[in-house]
């Protein structure tokens, strides 16, 4: 019953059944079988890509900025340090976005406002509002820099803000600040780096890759709402490679000494061009300073001097006035030291006298006569007669003598002796025709004469203007190392300014051995032109006696020249002074060469090396030579004219005070009565010059008013001296030895009329002024 | 066994097939011996909500967290509540006997549409942009074209039932049914609701194939539906730019694109094992809707694709035995209701899963058991229940006298 039943009832539903069965196959096994396929394409086969767009969106990457290296001195004195700074940038596109009120993706508010921004970022900073709405008007892009490296305080106030009204499209990245605590100090070898960090000058770009590090990043997962996720801290970190740290051979204290003496040169002497002036080490080349006129703040290096910007300022074409400042900026950033090329003139003569002498065509004995000309027939292809600076004529010299004469007509003939070939393969030797190879940027080459036409038998003229350094042109930085080749033993050094780089784990990674190119001259030839560099400096006639400074042996030669190219294009004379000295003679350590570009003719100051280079030299060496520790030996005359420090005299008995200045070699004077010295004139640990008076109170110290500086200028010593006296003040020289009878005073530290103390003391430079000369 | 006696002669005149119609009384008001409810249909059902409602706990506590809310449980505990208090609905509707919705199955859909009627005037847009969809009535909300889905499955069913060998006429088998559709579809043009629209009429297609309506008529209303669709798509705003962004969503990837390349970016993410239950990334404000439409995203996400394919098994094999039923059920009724229940079922895993997946236009289709919502997670388990109901009266088979004779005492 219940089979008849069921039949009955089922019938009807066979299309049902078969249909229902049609149903599930599509419903339950069909289409199930292609969503697993979808399932499968998405997260099997497109894993990858699905999974490395879904990071990047659920990841944010914050860049770890490398600290850049340091540069240090030599003595690890930091010239060049970075600091945390911060970017302040735009997104014109997310606050395009979210600035319109009706987009409110994932319930999240931004308070982007264009207006509201640029009036905030307006007051933090001080950005331009219209140039920012400008900015805000490119809605593509998402990223306009508004302000780059404000201090940690600023991008706290921006940040500040970016929370208060929940901005969305203000943000703030961390980069670096480049400090140089030093200023202007060696401007042109550090160099220094623009607003992306990179380096754009001196050892900032030329070191650039080893200095900027890899910057290294965090990556972590966050919420859509930029805040951590509740349970993930998903972090990776990619630590960034800080820049090597960067040792220089540069000393600051001897760049400073450099510096301020090449200041004091270029002012002194009313230079109109530039200046330069390098210290060397010679037996290793390490440059210890390198210092050029045309000085800039590394801290500020966009910014052009006062008097450029009113110079420019005043051209009215703007193309020409856009060029000029390009002009001033290349001139300002020009490393002159080692990217011009000079005539060395004089200088040129320890070349060469060194080729001579190493060739044997002379020797310290022979004689050379001057009679103040070379007649032009004498010189193959010369078309005038060549003239000794010394119109007069030196007569009869030994080699010594010509060197110390700087005497023309000696070194033509010296340069003829050799030969133009001979000549040619030793200036090749001293490294002259190509660039030293120093680690700065921008070296120059020099420039000479082709070999055809310096071997031309028929024309020897070149060879002998090369003689005396005249025509040719090298780099200060040629010049120098040469002459530390010259006196040094006879290695040509390769010149380097880096001495050590260290990883940032402190390990060394580079360091600079002195490499020697070759050997030049013999050391026993070398011995004796570094002998009579002395002499040019130290004996009486020499050309170089303002570089003198007592007890220390220095040595060096002059340089003048007029710069050819101008004589002859526009037929007027500028000038080209300088000296290059060596120091201690007997062991040369140093090298000093000063270069001054363009003494203005209209200044009445004689225009020579030997009166305008020479005397600062001498001083740089004064300073640099005690510095380097090279101890001063005396002999028994300069010590009688050596400065004397004042003892303590105050409370000891007048008699033993009385002997210790005597042995001193100081005079006393004594005022009023007693046994007992109650006070002195001039105060404890003053320099005085020797044979100053010093006075000594006994009993009741009166009071005095100040005094006048009296003018000193031009006076002798020992009426320097007197004059002082008279007026209760004291003298200290500095400058050429007080032991040359033609010295003078060229200068006082304290003008004259100036009111000082009583008793004060004051300073004059001298100077040699017996021979003055083009020299 | 005796026959009703409440059989009355038609009040609509002599019926055109007699015989037939009496045969369908007797079944229906024959007293019916009910058993136990089917229990792999009860069984998977409870998996299945189980782990829908552990994966509302993972993918809404980011934004029940960081929203105004800031409450990371908030709709975890809901939908724990709703998801209890179904189940309690689901035991007690099983209890409910066929021939009840049988009866009141045309008040029911003419009361749907009253609300459909109703959200026109009062109703609410919900999330939505631009439609209201939702009837608020103060202490719930619902939207009315879920009970619209199954008002036409249980109308459908007592049509086919009452036309039988009619259904394969136009006048019967076509002309009834379309009128029904035509009807709803009109109403839901107006909120609008695209998804809704289209899963009815799916529905309503799937019960009129079940039913025996003719394989031609499927192609002259395809192609119908084809034309209006077009229609739809290329008229209304919304639609046209859902296509858009279906064919290309990165071409505007902040805007009409966001919530397809997000879920594509979850789901590709997950990879063979996921990122772990719990462990997903984009549930932190990336996804939209996650625990609502995207929620499969999530579990794409966090499971991996053999979680993920391990959850589509379950709802097949549920889907499965529910047709499994609808072929055992014991009378015609029951096995259309089964039919339509289990193919809404499958309907909407399968669209969701298609939208989530990007294979068909992104639109708002949940996936039953696993989006967060109280109401429509209730009439799924009511519906659940219906089922379970109807697969109370299968016989058991004859496995042995013995077992027969237990089930015939």
């Amino acid at each position: 019953m219940a089979n008849s039943k069921g039949k009955s009832a089922s019938r009807p539903n066979k299309t049902i059944l078969g249909r229902t069965l049609i149903l599930a196959l599509v419903c339950g096994v069909v289409a199930f079988s292609i969503l697993a396929w979808r399932l499968y394409k998405l997260m099997i086969v497109d894993h990858d890509f699905y999974e490395e767009r879904a990071v990047r969106q659920q990841t944010r990457t914050v860049s770890v900025a490398a600290s850049r290296g340091t540069i240090t001195d030599a003595n690890g004195k930091t010239l060049a340090q970075s600091a945390t700074a911060y970017n302040i940038f735009l997104s014109p596109y997310e606050i395009d976005l979210y600035s319109h009120k009706e987009y409110k993706p994932n319930e999240i508010h931004y308070g982007d406002d264009p207006m509201l921004i640029a009036t905030e970022l307006n007051r933090i900073l001080g950005a331009d509002i219209d140039t920012m709405l400008k900015q805000m008007e490119d809605t593509k892009s998402w990223y306009k820099t508004v302000a780059s490296k404000v201090e940690a305080e600023v991008a706290d106030e921006v940040r500040a803000f970016i929370k208060e009204y929940n901005i969305a499209g203000v943000h703030i990245e961390v980069s670096s600040k480049r400090y140089y605590p030093q200023g202007s100090l060696a401007c042109h070898v550090i160099g220094f780096v623009g607003t992306e960090n990179y380096g754009l000058e001196g050892i900032e770009a030329l070191y650039d890759s080893k200095l900027e590090g890899t910057n290294g990043s965090v990556v972590r997962l966050v919420a859509n709402n930029g805040t951590e996720m509740l349970f993930e801290n998903y972090q990776n970190y990619n630590d960034a490679v800080d820049g090597n740290d960067i040792t220089l051979t540069l000393d600051s204290t001897v760049q400073a000494i450099a510096e301020k003496y090449l200041k004091q040169a270029m002012e002194a002497n009313y230079i109109l061009n530039g200046g330069c002036c390098i210290v060397m080490n010679v037996k290793t080349g390490e440059i210890l300073a390198l210092a050029n006129a045309n000085s800039y703040d590394l801290n500020d290096p966009f910014t052009l001097p006062q008097e450029t910007l009113d110079e420019i300022a005043l051209i009215e074409d703007p193309e020409e006035r856009a060029a000029a400042r390009d002009a001033a900026y290349f001139a300002m950033y020009r490393n002159m030291a080692v990217s011009d090329t000079y005539e060395p003139g004089s200088v040129f003569k320890i070349i060469t006298m060194s080729i001579g002498l190493e060739e044997g065509v002379i020797s310290e004995d022979d004689h050379f006569y001057c009679s103040g000309k070379i007649p032009a027939r004498t010189i193959p292809g010369r078309l005038t007669d060549l003239n000794c600076w010394k119109h007069a004529g030196h007569g009869d010299q030994t080699l010594r003598e010509a060197a110390m004469h700087s005497c023309n007509v000696a070194f033509v003939n010296i340069g003829l002796k050799i030969g133009a070939e001979r000549y040619y393969d030793y200036v090749r030797a001293f490294g002259l025709r190509d660039k030293t190879g120093v680690d700065l940027s921008g070296e120059s080459g020099s420039i000479w004469w082709t070999d055809d036409v310096f071997f031309d038998p028929t024309n020897q003229s070149q060879l002998a203007a090369a003689s005396f350094g005249q025509t040719l042109k090298v780099t200060p930085i040629q010049m120098i190392t040469a002459v530390s080749a010259a006196v040094n033993g006879g290695y040509l050094m390769e010149p380097y300014i880096v001495k050590e780089m260290r990883n940032e784990d402190g390990e060394v990674i580079y360091a600079r051995e002195p490499k020697v190119v070759r050997q030049v001259i013999s050391e026993e030839t070398s011995a004796l032109v570094a002998d009579i560099l002395e002499s040019v400096v130290s004996e009486k006639g020499g050309t170089g006696s303002n570089a003198y400074v007592p007890g220390y042996r220095v040595g060096g030669k002059t340089g003048t020249t007029t710069k050819t190219e101008i004589e002859i294009t526009e037929n007027r004379k500028e000038y080209m002074v300088s000296f290059c000295g060596v120091a201690p003679c007997d062991d040369p350590e140093v090298a000093v060469l000063l270069v001054l570009d363009n003494p203005d003719p209209e200044s009445g100051l004689y225009i020579g090396g030997g009166g305008m280079a020479a005397p600062y030299v001498g001083k740089i060496m004064s300073e640099l030579l005690p510095y380097l520790g090279v101890q001063p030996v005396y002999s028994p005359e300069e010590e009688a004219l050596l400065d004397v420090t004042v003892p303590r005299l105050v409370g000891s008995e007048l008699v033993s005070a009385r002997e210790k200045l005597t042995s001193l070699g100081l005079n006393v004077r004594e005022v009023g009565e007693g046994s007992t010295v109650t006070g002195q004139l001039p105060v404890t640990g003053a320099q005085v010059a020797a044979g100053s008076q010093i006075i000594l109170y006994l009993g009741d110290v009166p009071e005095h008013d100040p005094v006048k500086v009296p003018d000193l200028t031009g006076m002798k010593v020992n009426q320097a001296r007197n004059a002082l006296q008279n007026a209760g003040l004291f003298l200290d020289t500095s400058g050429a030895s007080p032991s040359i009878s033609g010295v003078v005073v060229q200068s006082q530290a304290v003008e004259a009329g100036t009111e000082v103390p009583y008793g004060a003391v004051i300073n004059v430079t001298l100077v040699d002024k017996s021979n003055q000369g083009r020299y | 066994m005796k026959y009703s006696e409440e059989f009355e002669p038609s009040s609509r005149g002599v019926p055109a097939y007699p015989e037939r119609e009496l045969r369908d009384r007797r079944l229906e008001s024959r007293h019916v011996e009910r058993g136990a409810m089917d229990l792999p249909f009860f069984l998977l059902t409870i998996l299945i909500l189980t782990i829908g409602v552990v994966m509302v706990l993972s993918a809404s506590f980011a934004r029940a967290y960081y929203g105004k809310l800031a409450n990371a449980t908030y709709f975890f505990v809901r939908q724990l509540g709703f998801a209890v208090s179904g189940v309690v609905i689901m035991l007690v509707v099983s209890h409910f006997p066929p021939t009840l919705l049988r009866r009141y199955s045309f008040y029911f859909l003419v009361l749907t549409w009253v609300l459909l009627v109703m959200v026109l005037l009062v109703g609410t847009g919900g999330d939505e942009v631009g439609a209201t969809r939702w009837l608020d009535l103060g202490f719930i909300s619902f939207q009315p074209s879920e009970f619209v889905k199954l008002a036409v499955i249980l109308s459908f069913a007592t049509m086919i039932c009452k036309y039988k060998d009619r259904m394969k006429t136009f006048k019967y088998g076509v002309l009834p049914f379309a009128i029904i559709l035509g009807i709803t579809v009109l109403l839901l043009y107006f909120e609008p609701h695209l998804s809704a629209s289209v899963i009815i009429l799916a529905l309503g297609a799937i019960m009129m194939f079940a039913g025996g309506t003719r394989w031609q008529y499927f192609v002259f209303g395809g192609l119908g539906v084809g034309a209006v669709g077009y229609l739809v798509v290329t008229k209304m705003a919304y639609a046209s730019a859902r296509i858009t962004a279906w064919l290309d969503p990165w071409s505007d990837p902040l805007d009409s694109g966001l919530q397809t390349i997000q879920s594509l970016y979850a789901i590709g993410s997950g990879g063979l094992l996921g990122l772990g239950l719990g462990r997903g990334v984009q549930k932190y404000m990336y996804l939209p809707e996650e625990h609502n439409d995207f929620i499969f995203s999530i579990v794409c996400e966090e499971l991996g694709f053999i979680g993920a394919l391990l959850i589509l098994i379950l709802f097949a094999l549920l889907i499965i035995r529910g047709y499994w039923l609808a072929l055992h059920a014991r009378d015609r009724f029951g096995a259309l209701v089964i039919t339509g229940i289990t193919s809404l079922l499958a309907i909407q895993v399968i669209l969701n899963v298609a939208v989530v997946t990007n294979l068909v236009p992104c639109t708002g289709i949940s996936l039953p058991f696993f989006s967060y919502g109280g109401t429509a997670l209730w009439l799924q388990l009511a519906e659940m229940g219906i089922v379970l109901s109807i697969s109370r009266e299968i016989p058991l088979r004859k496995k042995s006298t013995t077992g027969g004779k237990d089930r015939e005492t």
